[in-house]
């Protein structure tokens, strides 16, 4: 039944608005009693069955999404927000893929969260928009039009930003703004490009390969080309690309660390989505081939990876290190979405997958470093491995995935990339692409493995506390789950490389 | 020869001989005469004008027993009966209006003084309404402005003499400048009445013979008669004047003095020369920038004034170059909207004059701008006919100002390289004519306490609040000053026509 | 319908203003049920008139010949007397809260009341002298609106209003006189009256007293450079800001440059020329401009103002494109932008009344005092991004479709325009919003005793607005489709 779509939108979504009405009320009677010098005292039973709640919503809605997506072919048009225009949903391939990357990391992140919070406060607030955020991003990648997915970017933006402003430091809300100006500019940029797809494509309508209409675009190409490349800077605004990519060093690191961990791990990917399908399921790839555009995008995305990597070497602070990396990661994804090839596109997929699981777990490690030994920067972490040996471990197989250490994960999709940028035809970035991708592999190791190295090794002079403490199983079963999966995916890749070969090969 | 045809001959004289009559009756007396002869003249100019409407045409009245070329001649035509019908209902009104004024500005022995000018300045603008002789015409010019002269001096203190004065001056040139044009054209013609110096203008023009010589008479009439009607840049006395004179005399002034040599003007070329050849020369386009200039300078000036008097009287200086702008334009349609301007702004600008002098009376006496805060409150119908007077000045549509505004624009559209400096001079006078009306307006309505005291040169008691029963001539003026400009807003259509027809009938 | 009701919709307002310090009430609940009861009578009449459209034309007087003041209803006319309607009666309940502690109420609402006929006058215009008569009372009526409160900041304010909106009217009244010449006639007939022989090579000076014509016209709307009279408005009460600065002064700018780009000078012969490039500019100045003074604005309500300058060249913008398509866009965001701007204005002002805030920075943490305000002003500032959902989205879509079905480069630009002020106005609207509910953690809410929300008549129309935008946000259809409707004659 096609009704089905609905509801694992609809119930996180239904969750989430009544913990946040309930938590706004609970400020405004805290407000009055302020206002007549009572303490407010919060209870702990209370917060017990908040966890349960939130996490029965969320293996619910886990199992029900992935049971919509992967059970058969479903669409929907929900009410029509225009003339010609529906708000439309339709599970294909590319929107499986991406829902159940979210509903991983969600749920890994959520029960991450539930012993996380202790230390922050305020759970109601965060865990109604965690839920609120869950339910939008399926929305998205369920969507089966360009304007339906720009609804639901759009409020993507809005209901994410609660969560970086969370704990409501001038900080954190300075890096609200700075997220939400730079995604609201991103998002015009690409409602620009919409514009014209609007008027020079058949339909806004999803379909592999896109829909434009060659004789509205011949006499045009020129004003066409420049909304698509607008359009790309846009949403690439989301996904971390230069030059809107400033944000997410500000952003990232201020919220709290299973935020930050959705933030990098997932809500990026929406931007990545937004170009993916813009470009391969609207406009079609064969218009943008060989074009200045391409050539620009290519720069821009290599340019990101370069720079990003640097950045994230020179950084000492441990979650902006993590948040440049993924500004240098997801430009990997968003390369191999720029050759236009099948292989490129194959590993431009794989590495949205694993880059979501390894991104994820490394933030969440950052964060027990954060409440568990109080330590922010890299070159405090001396001899952690010998309290934690087992996050240790995590962290490490994370990483080699990350840098693309073969059997790991990220050396299949790096292989593809590099594969499809050599087929691709693109003169020098066929070689100079892979060249730059290996100087950042190279940075990775640099910027992820001294880390290791500090915690099993500290040296003679550092002065370490030699008891055992693991995080609590909350926080470490999460982190344990999502480095197993960085690594087998990478030794039996094959069910996902068939799956993301088909979805390029559809699109080409 | 029906009766109704001596009439104007008759209005002339009665005016005229009812001067003398007043010298020898006390003041009050002479103001039920001056009144009774205004009236008695206004309901004669009436059936003038009901009759010539009946016969469709004009009529020739000779004067004395010898015939043309040689003998004196009046003509009546349509257009002639109505402007003497308005200029008597005007005069009347604003001698009503302005007669507190006059019984307490004038001295008691010399009220009488005051009712031989106005009687001999109301035969002077009949006769120059009627004649078709032009040296006569010239007699009443100066038979106007003597009598003018002795309106502005009649208050007696220092600055109304020097205003009246530097009237006497500027207005003697003009005559001057007036006598040697005329003095040319009868050496070049040969003929004084009107009729007879267009048919041998039209055979010197045909000719092209003395050309220059018509071309510089032409000239010194047209300039002539705009120095003495206050054309800019001649119009330096007419702040003074206007300004400081007694009301009537402001009103009628303003109203009807300067009008009586325009009309002599549109006589001089349509009846005289001859539209075509008026055209043809470069004297309308010298009256034109002039004309324009004076709508803009007049506005600027205005805005600078303090004193309300003087503003409105800067006001007209603008107001005048409007009508000269629609001369300047050589068209018909120029001349039939400067024509209805004419009427439109006589009854406007005493409007604007009686209700100012409500709006003093009410601050205890004072022009000054500052001291006329809130007196709309204080003086609730003088309030009402200055922001009546003020929207018709701005041109805002249902008063008479927008109809004439209307025209000059259509006019304006006819001609080819002036349309867009008329268009845009319009539209900027516009804009400064709401400047300083609407800026006096607010400030008739900003009540007192809001505003700081400083600058007003009465403390807050002395001021009081005047009714319409403690004014009552005065009121009746306003009001019907009020209904007339509204009539001429909403219903102009018969006007306008009867002026076409009138003008039709000049030449 | 007989065609005297449009006489009687425009008058009744009118007379009854005028009524009102003259009838004697016993209290000040008889006052406010009279007003209320006429405004929504008046409402009521015009619903029906446009349900039942009269076909003739209403002569209510001449001037001369062929000069007079006639009254007709068409589409356009329908659509922004509807919206005028529909809006007053919101509009005069919350005035009636807001306008008990200012005083002088009975003159007030006497001009109040004769404004809503003046602007249905405008509305029902059958001919460009009629539709510039109610122009110019519209000015006058609506000055003692402004000088109200009699300070000297609201004296000043009221004369620079007058000024630019007499100087608007002189220029428009040449485009006027221009039509009258070489128009076939003066009323207005979709794709205009100009006689093409008449005018001959002359297409120039046409262009040029069009763009006159418009900068005329659009000063009501504050186009750049005539823009400052709206922000020192402000100064008026806030009944009068919104729904005069958001509905009927500004809107009626708007709707007089539409019938003169499309009903009397006509499109056809001014689409693809230096005049339409000309206005463009200015529009687009305009745009961006507003959203930039706006950012700059400390003052709550001057923030709004300049938005409204912004927005309202997203109508002109609409317009300025000269096609049909582009007329429909213009008149969605008329409607839309109406509600839009109105509900922020009005949550302004319950701030201002209750709080006692006039500042932004003033502004933090109230949104814990005043949780219905805020959040609905919140609403009302992502239906005014075009945060999809909510009908400002709809209707910027529109003008944008418009602007590239258009493929005049410049619209192109337009578009641009419209998007960076979309950013801008997440910024200034936004903000507002991200203070009052996270003020950061070392907030004192003590500071903030005593503020609470505003009472039933004010909220209701607030909550009404909020409701309109999200239905109009995500049901659009309806409304677009009467818009073809509208516009289909133009093609």
């Amino acid at each position: 039944m096609n009704g089905w779509i609905i509801l694992p939108m609809l119930l996180p979504a239904a969750a989430g608005i009544m913990l946040l009405v309930s938590s706004f009320l609970e400020h405004l009677r805290m407000t009055k009693r302020i206002k007549e010098n009572t303490p407010v005292i919060v209870d702990e039973g209370e917060k017990k069955n908040l966890h349960y709640l939130v996490g029965i919503v969320l293996a619910i809605t886990a199992v029900l999404v992935v049971w919509t997506a992967w059970s058969g072919e479903r669409q929907l048009v929900l009410f029509y927000l225009m003339k010609e225009i529906p708000v439309y949903f339709h599970v294909d391939a590319v929107g499986r893929l991406f829902v159940t990357i979210v509903s991983i990391v969600w749920v890994a992140a959520g029960f991450y969260s539930f012993e996380y919070m202790k230390h922050e406060g305020e759970e109601k607030r965060f865990f109604g928009f965690y839920l609120l955020i869950y339910s939008v991003l399926i929305a998205q990648d369920f969507s089966g039009n360009l304007v339906t997915m720009y609804l639901f970017y759009e409020l993507l933006t809005l209901v994410s930003m609660p969560l970086v402003l969370h704990n409501g430091s001038r900080e954190a809300i300075m890096a609200g703004l700075k997220y939400l100006f730079y995604s609201m500019c991103g998002a015009y940029m690409g409602l620009f490009g919409i514009f014209f797809l609007y008027r020079y494509c058949s339909t806004l309508t999803f379909l592999p390969g896109g829909s434009l209409n060659p004789y509205l675009a011949e006499g045009n190409r020129g004003i066409l080309l420049t909304a698509v490349f607008v359009m790309l800077i846009g949403f690439g605004a989301k996904a971390g690309m230069f030059p809107l990519h400033a944000w997410l060093p500000a952003a990232h690191p201020v919220a709290p660390s299973p935020a930050s961990a959705v933030l990098s791990g997932v809500i990026v990917k929406a931007g990545v989505l937004a170009i993916l399908r813009s470009v391969y399921y609207v406009v079609g790839v064969d218009f943008l081939r060989g074009t200045w555009v391409q050539t620009a995008w290519m720069t821009l995305t290599l340019l990101t990876v370069f720079m990003g990597s640097l950045l994230a070497y020179r950084e000492p602070v441990m979650k902006k290190r993590l948040a440049y990396s993924t500004v240098s990661q997801v430009s990997y994804i968003l390369f191999g979405l720029s050759l236009m090839t099948p292989d490129a596109m194959t590993g431009a997929l794989l590495h949205t997958v694993f880059h979501a699981f390894i991104k994820c777990c490394l933030f969440l490690t950052a964060g027990v470093f954060l409440v568990q030994c109080r330590k922010r920067r890299a070159d405090e972490l001396v001899g952690i491995g010998k309290q934690m040996p087992v996050l240790l471990w995590c962290y490490t197989f994370a990483s080699l995935a990350l840098i693309g250490i073969p059997p790991a994960s990220g050396f299949v999709s790096k292989w593809y990339l590099a594969k499809g940028a050599l087929e691709a035809g693109v003169g020098i970035f066929g070689w100079f692409g892979p060249a730059v991708l290996l100087v950042s592999a190279l940075l990775t190791a640099g910027y992820l493995l001294p880390i290791t190295m500090k915690g099993f090794f500290p040296g003679e002079e550092a002065v370490v506390s030699e008891e055992k403490k693991e995080p609590p199983k909350g926080m470490l079963i999460p982190i344990l789950v999502l480095a197993v999966l960085a690594v087998v995916l990478g030794i039996m890749p094959g069910g996902l490389l068939r799956y993301a070969g088909q979805i390029a090969s559809a699109c080409m | 020869m029906d009766f109704v045809q001596n009439f104007p001959f008759i209005s002339i004289i009665l005016s005229l001989f009812s001067g003398p009559l007043s010298s020898v009756l006390s003041g009050k007396k002479a103001k039920m005469v001056n009144v009774a002869v205004i009236s008695i003249i206004g309901v004669m100019s009436a059936a003038v004008l009901a009759y010539v409407l009946g016969s469709g045409q004009e009529y020739v009245y000779t004067m004395g027993h010898f015939p043309a070329p040689w003998g004196n001649e009046i003509r009546v035509g349509c257009l002639e009966a109505f402007m003497a019908l308005f200029f008597c209902v005007i005069m009347l009104l604003s001698m009503i209006g302005g007669q507190k004024e006059r019984e307490a500005e004038i001295e008691k022995t010399k009220q009488n003084l005051y009712y031989i000018m106005v009687n001999l300045l109301l035969s002077s603008l009949l006769a120059l309404i009627y004649t078709n002789d032009l040296f006569t015409a010239y007699v009443f010019v100066e038979i106007n402005t003597i009598s003018a002269c002795g309106l502005i001096m009649i208050k007696q203190n220092g600055r109304t003499i020097e205003a009246a004065t530097r009237y006497m001056i500027m207005s003697l040139l003009g005559s001057g400048l007036l006598l040697l044009g005329i003095c040319f054209l009868y050496d070049l013609t040969g003929h004084l009445l009107m009729s007879n110096i267009q048919e041998a203008v039209r055979v010197l023009h045909d000719t092209g013979a003395y050309h220059i010589p018509l071309m510089v008479s032409l000239g010194l009439m047209s300039v002539g008669l705009a120095i003495k009607s206050a054309l800019y840049p001649f119009h330096a006395w007419l702040p003074d004047a206007y300004g400081y004179s007694t009301l009537s005399s402001a009103a009628i002034l303003s109203s009807l003095v300067s009008k009586g040599y325009i009309f002599l003007l549109i006589k001089i070329f349509f009846r005289v020369i001859g539209f075509d050849i008026v055209r043809d020369s470069k004297v309308i386009n010298v009256l034109f920038v002039f004309g324009v200039a004076g709508m803009i300078m007049g506005s600027v000036s205005a805005i600078k004034e303090n004193n309300i008097r003087r503003m409105i009287a800067y006001s007209s200086v603008a107001q005048i170059g409007y009508i000269y702008m629609g001369f300047g334009l050589g068209t018909t349609a120029g001349v039939i909207a400067s024509i209805y301007h004419v009427i439109s702004h006589a009854a406007t600008k005493s409007l604007l004059f009686v209700a100012a002098s409500g709006i003093t009376d009410a601050s205890a006496g004072s022009t000054g701008f500052f001291d006329l805060t809130g007196a709309g409150y204080r003086n609730k119908l003088a309030g009402v006919a200055f922001t009546v007077g003020s929207l018709s000045m701005v041109g805002f549509p249902m008063f008479s100002g927008f109809i004439s505004k209307l025209l000059f624009a259509q006019a304006a559209v006819g001609s080819t390289h002036k349309m867009l400096p008329t268009l845009i001079a319009l539209a900027i006078s516009t804009v400064l004519n709401a400047v300083y009306f609407i800026k006096t307006v607010i400030r008739l309505y900003t009540p007192l306490k809001y505003v700081p005291t400083e600058n007003m040169t009465h403390k807050t008691d002395e001021l009081f609040t005047v009714t319409m029963e403690q004014q009552p001539f005065k009121s009746v003026a306003l009001i019907c000053f009020i209904l007339l400009n509204l009539a001429l807003g909403l219903s102009s259509e018969p006007l306008i026509r009867l002026i076409q027809n009138g003008l039709g009938m000049f030449a | 319908m007989n065609a005297m009701i449009m006489m009687i919709v425009v008058l009744l307002p009118m007379l009854s203003g005028v009524l009102i310090p003259l009838l004697p009430f016993k209290n000040r609940r008889q006052m406010l049920i009279y007003i209320e009861a006429m405004v929504i009578l008046n409402s009521v009449l015009v619903f029906g008139m446009l349900m039942n459209r009269p076909e003739e034309a209403f002569t209510l007087f001449r001037f001369t010949g062929n000069l007079s003041v006639s009254f007709r209803l068409d589409g356009l006319g329908s659509v922004f007397a509807g919206m005028v309607s529909a809006l007053w009666p919101l509009a005069t309940l919350y005035a009636f809260e807001y306008m008990k502690h200012e005083g002088h109420e009975k003159y007030f609402f006497m001009f109040y009341t004769i404004t809503f006929g003046v602007t249905l006058g405008i509305a029902l215009s059958e001919d460009i002298l009629t539709m510039y008569f109610f122009f110019e009372m519209l000015s006058l009526v609506t000055l003692p609106l402004i000088m109200h409160t009699l300070s000297r900041e609201a004296i000043l304010a009221s004369r620079t209003y007058f000024y630019y909106m007499i100087g608007g009217a002189a220029f428009a009244f040449i485009g006027m006189i221009f039509i009258l010449t070489y128009g076939t006639t003066l009323d207005f007939v979709p794709g205009g009256v100009l006689d093409l022989a008449k005018i001959g090579d002359k297409t120039d000076v046409i262009l040029l007293v069009y763009v006159l014509c418009f900068c005329g016209f659009s000063v009501k709307t504050a186009m750049w450079p005539f823009s400052s009279w709206l922000p020192k408005a402000g100064v008026a009460p806030t009944p009068v800001t919104a729904l005069l600065h958001a509905v009927a002064v500004v809107k009626t700018g708007a709707f007089t440059v539409m019938r003169v780009t499309y009903y009397s000078f006509g499109t056809d012969i001014l689409r693809g020329t230096w005049a339409q490039y000309t206005v463009m500019i200015l529009v687009i100045i305009t745009i961006v401009y507003g959203c930039s003074r706006a950012l700059k604005e400390t003052h709550f309500k001057r923030r709004l103002a300049w938005s409204t300058v912004s927005n309202l060249s997203y109508i002109l913008f609409g317009v300025v494109i000269m096609t049909p398509m582009g007329l429909k866009g213009a008149l969605g965001h008329m409607l839309f932008h109406a509600v839009m701007k109105i509900c922020s204005f009005f949550c302004a002002g319950a701030i201002m009344y209750k709080a006692g805030k006039h500042y932004i920075y003033e502004l933090d943490g109230l949104g814990r005092r005043m949780p219905k305000v805020f959040i609905i002003f919140t609403i009302s500032g992502m239906a005014l991004m075009g945060v999809p959902g909510l009908c400002g989205f709809i209707s910027k879509w529109n003008l944008a479709a418009a602007a590239v079905e258009s493929q005049n480069l410049l619209a192109y630009v337009g578009v641009a325009a419209l998007l960076i002020s979309a950013l801008l106005t997440a910024i200034y609207m936004l903000t507002i919003s991200v203070r009052a509910f996270f003020p950061g953690k070392d907030f004192d809410y003590s500071t903030l005793r005593g503020i609470e929300d505003p009472n039933w008549m004010m909220m209701l129309s607030l909550i009404v607005f909020a409701a309109a935008m999200f239905v109009f946000g995500l049901h659009s259809g309806p409304v677009f489709t009467m818009l073809d409707e509208v516009v289909a004659v133009l093609k």
